[in-house]
């Protein structure tokens, strides 16, 4: 099976980049009188076939390494890749539109050309990731920051729309797109998705932490990091039970999205539990 | 015995909304009666063999086979001035304009595909070629030829709008309005829509939601009987203009074209109404001219206004789009043509192969009847059927490439006449294109006829 991993590591970013290809034919193309171009039925076939090559990819690493790969920095580019690509995939499958999937795949394209590029070997993993909670805590955070991704998108791709319908600009971006209130469903059901992956993470978190006697009150990523599903919760909530629409519910989800980012930059400069160096 | 080139003989005589001001337009429109007289005089004193006549709001035109009418535009002329009074002999003969192949031919199909229409691309002219031919029909006035050539132009139509977007996007205001409001709130299906005003843009703007799914609407107008009368037509609830500000959170569109001076919506009640309805999105369609919707209430979140000059940018892109699909409809034009023309062809050597196939079968039958004698009454049937397997394999390739040749070119007409010269065919209708069912089974001997 180890023999079977180098095929696959190249594979994946010539399966996505055909994908993207596929993507920007489809959007690109005015759609004709069927609304199908040759795009349209082998760029989500390709999208399938990564996805499962992706998932075979990971699956073949974690029973060759004896742990979920996620030992390095681009594993966890690989996985929140995948996140990406089958959190996109999901949407397009219940909301039936393709012209997005330029705005999203290539991001994964290129997560996973450095992936495949620059994590060939496997890495020993470090003793505080081993325990099979922690593994899965890390794991389903991974997923959730690949729907909170997806989510921000859809949120930059609805302020775009909103602007350009409010400011009477008939683009091509404008006729390419989906319509305005099918975007804030996109937005909000990406965060709700990466809402629930990322409190699995966070009680898997805590409960590891718990048995392992490890304090997190004191490191600023768990806060923050809180702090972000907090705001997403709300923006989630606000849409489905306020009923908020438009750039007010697209903002507080990406306020969420930048909480977010902001706790892994802060793994990074602030002293963290989470930092593993 | 010359070949002679395939010719329908078909012209059009007619004017339309480029040749003719709508009042003359208007003056010429026929009825059913008066296209039944047409045809009649077409027929009996023209002496056309097939003819159809299309009268529309936009344009009258009468497409003709026959060459007993030497100058066509008058006889149309005349024929138009007998039926409607109206006299396009003398400086109103301006107005109408004459083709002959091809030109007639192509025309019908522009005609068909809308590329000749007043809205570049509109389907209901197709739907208007097509009640010409049933009426035609009925009266009596086409012929299998016609209905053949029609059946390509609705073709083309067909294909027109399923292979290309001649037929797509906006082509008016209140249309475009519509694609805007699907564009900000996706389905409309379970949408209300406000109308302000009772007149020509608030009913057309009230067709097309209810096209796109719209079933709840409410109308506020001046005059409360106009209102009335406009909402029965549309199921709609009536509010007054004063009721404006307090309907509005209740809406989702609200489309204003009334001819009021000043606005009628404000943008203070505009506000007070998105609080009520917690800032959910509102379009607001203006299409009325002085606006009546202040312009300020653009800046609000999560309100859409839309005016006349944005509407128009909408329908001008779509106009251009459309403009850009005409040479594929053209290209699709020309495969049917060609392919209708093929088959006209094949009508001229129908004649000729069952000629040619019956010559052969007569002399296989009559050699069967010299040796009768020679064979027991009970091998009889075997033996006819063992000859006429035997022809029926010699003919089969000679009489598969004449077919193909002649519908190819006028060269395979010279060919057909080399073969009825060779084997002394006579009277099977000559070189020309004879009319009649293309279908008409080869070998039939009933198929020397010419069918006129």
């Amino acid at each position: 099976m180890s023999a079977f991993i180098p095929l696959l590591t190249t594979l994946l970013p010539v399966l996505y980049g055909l994908a993207v290809a596929g993507y920007v034919r489809i959007y690109v193309a005015e759609p004709g009188p069927d609304q199908e171009t040759f795009g349209h039925h082998w760029a989500p076939l390709m999208l399938r076939a990564a996805v499962v090559t992706h998932l075979l990819y990971l699956t073949s690493r974690g029973i060759v390494e004896g742990h979920l790969p996620l030992a390095s920095v681009y594993d966890f580019l690989s996985a929140t890749g995948l996140s990406l690509a089958a959190v996109y995939w999901f949407l397009e499958l219940r909301q039936g539109i393709r012209t997005t999937g330029v705005f999203v795949l290539p991001l994964v394209l290129l997560i996973q050309i450095v992936s495949s590029a620059y994590g060939a070997e496997a890495p020993t993993l470090k003793p505080q990731l081993q325990p099979i909670w922690f593994e899965l805590h890390t794991l389903t955070a991974v997923l959730g920051y690949g729907a909170f991704a997806v989510s921000a998108i859809y949120g930059i791709l609805f302020l775009l729309l909103y602007h350009d319908i409010k400011a009477n600009r008939m683009t091509f971006f404008f006729r390419r797109m989906p319509p305005l209130e099918t975007l804030g469903r996109m937005n909000v059901s990406a965060a709700g998705a990466g809402l629930l992956l990322l409190g699995l993470a966070i009680l898997m978190g805590v409960g590891w932490a718990r048995l392992a006697g490890v304090s997190l009150l004191s490191d600023p990523k768990t806060w923050l990091t809180v702090g972000a599903w907090m705001v997403l919760g709300f923006a989630v909530l606000a849409y489905y039970r306020l009923g908020w629409r438009g750039p007010r519910a697209v903002y507080a989800s990406l306020a969420g999205f930048t909480t977010l980012l902001l706790s892994r930059v802060a793994t990074d400069f602030l002293h963290s539990f989470h930092t593993f160096r | 015995m010359a070949a002679a080139p395939s010719s329908l003989d078909l012209f059009c005589v007619g004017l339309n909304h480029e040749t003719s001001p709508l009042a003359v337009r208007d003056a010429l429109v026929l009825d059913d009666e008066e296209v039944g007289r047409a045809l009649h005089a077409l027929r009996e004193r023209g002496g056309v063999t097939e003819a159809l006549i299309l009268s529309t709001c936009n344009r009258t035109e009468v497409y003709a086979r026959g060459t007993a009418i030497e100058n066509p535009q008058a006889f149309v002329a005349a024929l138009l001035r007998e039926i409607k009074g109206m006299d396009l002999t003398g400086k109103e003969g301006r107005f109408l304009y004459t083709y002959r192949e091809p030109d007639s031919l192509r025309h019908l199909f522009r005609v068909a595909c809308g590329l000749d229409s007043q809205v570049l691309g509109e389907p209901q002219i197709t739907g208007q070629v097509k009640d010409a031919l049933s009426l035609a029909v009925k009266l009596g006035g086409s012929g299998p030829v016609i209905e053949r050539l029609l059946d390509a132009a609705l073709r083309s139509a067909k294909r027109a709008r399923t292979e290309t977007l001649v037929g797509r996007g906006p082509v008016s205001s209140a249309y475009a309005g519509v694609n805007l409001a699907a564009k900000v709130l996706g389905s409309l299906a379970d949408k209300r829509v406000l109308l302000v005003g009772a007149g020509e843009m608030a009913s057309l703007a009230a067709r097309h939601f209810q096209e796109a799914g719209v079933t709840q609407f409410m109308v506020a107008n001046r005059g409360r009987e106009r209102a009335e009368l406009f909402a029965a037509t549309i199921g709609a609830r009536v509010v007054t203009l004063e009721a404006i500000p307090v309907v509005l959170a209740g809406a989702d569109v609200v489309v204003s074209a009334t001819a009021s001076p000043a606005p009628i919506i404000a943008e203070a009640a505009v506000r007070n109404a998105m609080r009520i309805r917690k800032n959910r999105p509102l379009l607001f369609l203006d299409l009325a001219v002085p606006r009546d919707v202040e312009p300020s209430i653009a800046r609000l979140p999560n309100v859409f206004l839309h005016d006349l000059d944005a509407l128009g940018m909408l329908v001008a892109q779509s106009l251009a789009q459309r403009h850009a699909e005409i040479p594929k409809v053209e290209a699709i034009i020309e495969e049917e043509l060609a392919r209708f023309l093929r088959w006209h062809r094949s009508l001229a050597l129908k004649p000729t192969v069952a000629a040619f196939r019956s010559h052969f079968e007569r002399v296989a039958r009559e050699e069967m009847e010299r040796h009768k004698g020679r064979f027991r009454p009970e091998d009889q049937a075997a033996l006819d059927q063992l000859v006429h397997g035997i022809v029926q394999k010699l003919l089969h390739r000679p009489t598969t490439r004449l077919t193909r040749a002649g519908e190819e070119n006028a060269e395979g007409i010279a060919r057909i006449d080399a073969i009825r010269d060779l084997f002394g065919i006579e009277g099977a209708g000559g070189g020309a294109a004879g009319d009649g069912d293309a279908d008409a089974g080869e070998g039939d001997a009933d198929a020397h006829r010419n069918p006129r």
